[in-house]
């Protein structure tokens, strides 16, 4: 039956019918390659499973593929830990530089290029960053040795020696990751007044205290979403470390992506692979909650 | 006249510091084509050529003969172009919805939406990875889904997982709530347009920057990734696509003999992603730009 009259009721059920009409290729993709997959991952994390075998006929263990994890296998446990360090350090130090170098590069000229300088990596496969940082880093011919020992500095066997292989790798990836948190801070550094730097220049405040007391303040939301969009990204590091670091031992630089593919592509333990991801997944789930309680006591208005 | 000069020193020190920095920035990329251009002898010399004495061009004939590049090549072109095309698509779709309707479930679902770039790409790849290989009367699959290999060796293994973006939707959201008006769609109603209609006519044309900036973003990461394609071509080397390639040449090579060749090769793979981002970095910086600002 036609209404030719739309009421409020029919309004409304033609706004239902046109949102749920426009968001239903998502709906649809996220049923599939969302829930199902998590799902799925979790119920086998409770099995021992090798894809080869039907789903079916793989046995229950129950929680044997968490427990293993956390008390035999060491492997996973350095893991783990490499992944929180180098999520931790390389997005501190991402966001420091990055930070310093907007404030810098607010008044000056040809931002352009030196925007174009800071994005070339952005842009360019970290396939290929992490092949062209290996060759850098070599320890005979690379350019770095070169140049250390042209000014006299001791060399190091950047990439092999297990204290500082997961450094090396995250000194790539901050050099690699300025880019786009330095374009963030430049946008919002350009919406704080001029004002409240006058203000405080009659108070007789200087460049540092301008700093820390109107700049850091009026940052926090950029902060908060560039800290947990960063630490998000550096949870799931793979390319960079899977590329540069194949001759350093594993427990000193396997992050949880790498164990991950390893354990579930080479020695085909899909159990237990789904577990580590899970774990992580938990972790990564609690540390969100904890960086966005911080901001928010601290008194922002919350991001969606 | 003291105060003055300090300013001047100290802006002469800021300079320096930049200029070592922008200088780190671009050196491995320098080194990178420069030695993609060097001879065998040029490339282990110490200390280290910086500008080959004569530019060894037939690197790149060399590289492209000895590894399937063109396969790879096309590979990430159509792999990249349809997510791209996908992407835009429904992120436009889903965004306008989130930005325009009222129904049910609807922050409830956006939350759900973003949620998902919470999990790490790797908690998908096992059950993706089975279930592509489990679709039933594809690939030499019964009806159950059992005894062939499913989709696992056809390009669309590649795109599927990717058709939507939770960024692209967030990105296009924004840009639908910022800069069209209530007002505009009611005019748009009332002249007895229908809400596709609307959508098509009307909406489309406006949001081409942010679509543009979507397309853009989307073309470069997919471009870029590395993880899934190479689970995939362990299975299906013929779905390799550039870094899957560029990771193999690192590989296959006796890498202490033909550096210069895998060098070419990488510059040959960077060469997409560089030039569009070159051609329309606009709409990509806009883009980086807008995920950071409040609503």
């Amino acid at each position: 039956m036609k209404n030719k009259n739309p009421n409020i009721l029919t309004m409304k059920r033609k706004e239902t019918f046109a949102g749920y009409f426009f968001i239903s290729p998502a709906l649809l993709f996220y049923s599939i390659f969302f829930i199902f997959p998590v799902t799925f991952s979790f119920l086998i994390s409770f099995k021992r499973w090798n894809m080869l075998r039907p789903l079916s006929s793989s046995p229950w263990i129950g929680f044997r593929n968490y427990i293993y994890l956390f008390t035999r296998d060491d492997l996973f446990k350095a893991s783990l830990i490499n992944s929180v360090i180098y999520a931790f350090v390389t997005v501190f130090l991402t966001l420091s530089i990055a930070l310093l170098i907007a404030v810098v590069l607010l008044n000056i000229k040809y931002a352009v290029v030196w925007r174009f300088i800071f994005f070339a990596p952005i842009v360019t496969p970290q396939v290929a960053l992490g092949i062209v940082w290996g060759y850098l880093y070599d320890p005979n011919r690379g350019l770095l040795n070169s140049i250390l020992s042209f000014f006299g500095i001791p060399t190091h066997h950047w990439l092999t020696d297990p204290s500082l292989a997961l450094f090396s790798v995250m000194i790539t990836a901050v050099w690699a990751g300025i880019g786009g948190p330095l374009l963030i801070f430049t946008a919002s550094l350009k919406g704080i007044p001029d004002l409240y730097y006058d203000a405080a220049k009659i108070d007789g405040a200087n460049a540092i205290k301008r700093f820390w007391y109107i700049t850091l303040p009026l940052l926090r939301p950029t902060l908060l979403f560039t800290i947990i969009t960063g630490l998000l990204g550096a949870w799931q590091v793979f390319d960079l470390i899977y590329i540069m670091t194949r001759n350093a031992p594993a427990e000193s630089v396997w992050v949880v992506s790498l164990y991950m593919y390893q354990i579930a592509f080479q020695s085909l333990r899909m159990g237990r692979a789904s577990a580590a991801a899970f774990i992580l997944f938990l972790i990564v789930l609690v540390i969100t909650l904890i960086v966005l309680r911080i901001f928010k006591k601290g008194g922002i208005e919350g991001y969606e | 006249m003291n105060r003055k000069r300090k300013r001047l020193i100290s802006r002469i020190i800021i300079y320096i510091i930049l200029a070592i920095i922008g200088i780190s920035m671009i050196l491995p990329f320098v080194w990178l084509v420069s030695s993609s251009l060097k001879t065998r002898a040029e490339f282990v010399a110490k200390p280290p050529v910086w500008i080959p004495e004569k530019a060894q061009w037939n690197n790149y004939p060399k590289v492209i003969k000895k590894v399937p590049f063109l396969k790879y090549y096309s590979n990430s072109l159509i792999v990249s172009l349809s997510v791209t095309l996908c992407v835009t698509i429904t992120s436009a779709f889903a965004g306008f919805a989130f930005a325009k309707y009222n129904f049910k479930f609807k922050q409830f679902l956006f939350s759900f939406f973003l949620s998902t770039i919470m999990l790490p790409a790797f908690l998908f790849v096992v059950p993706e990875y089975f279930m592509f290989s489990k679709i039933p009367l594809i690939g030499g699959n019964s009806i159950w889904g059992t005894g062939g290999y499913g989709l696992l060796h056809s390009r669309l293994v590649l795109i599927l997982p990717f058709i939507v973006n939770s960024w692209g939707i967030f990105l296009a959201r924004q840009f639908y709530i910022i800069s069209i008006p209530d007002e505009l769609l009611q005019a748009a109603r009332i002249d007895g347009a229908s809400e596709f209609k609307i959508f098509i006519k009307l909406i489309i044309p406006i949001s081409k920057p942010v679509l543009a900036t979507i397309a853009i973003i989307t073309f470069i990461t997919q471009w870029n990734y590395l993880f899934w394609p190479l689970v995939i071509s362990s299975s299906a080397p013929e779905l390799s696509t550039l870094p899957v390639g560029m990771k193999m040449l690192a590989m296959a090579f006796d890498p202490a003999r033909n550096q210069q060749l895998i060098l070419a090769g990488l510059t040959i793979g960077i060469i997409p992603p560089s030039l569009i981002f070159i051609l329309f970095q606009k709409y990509y910086v806009s883009g980086i730009g807008m995920t950071g600002l409040k609503e």
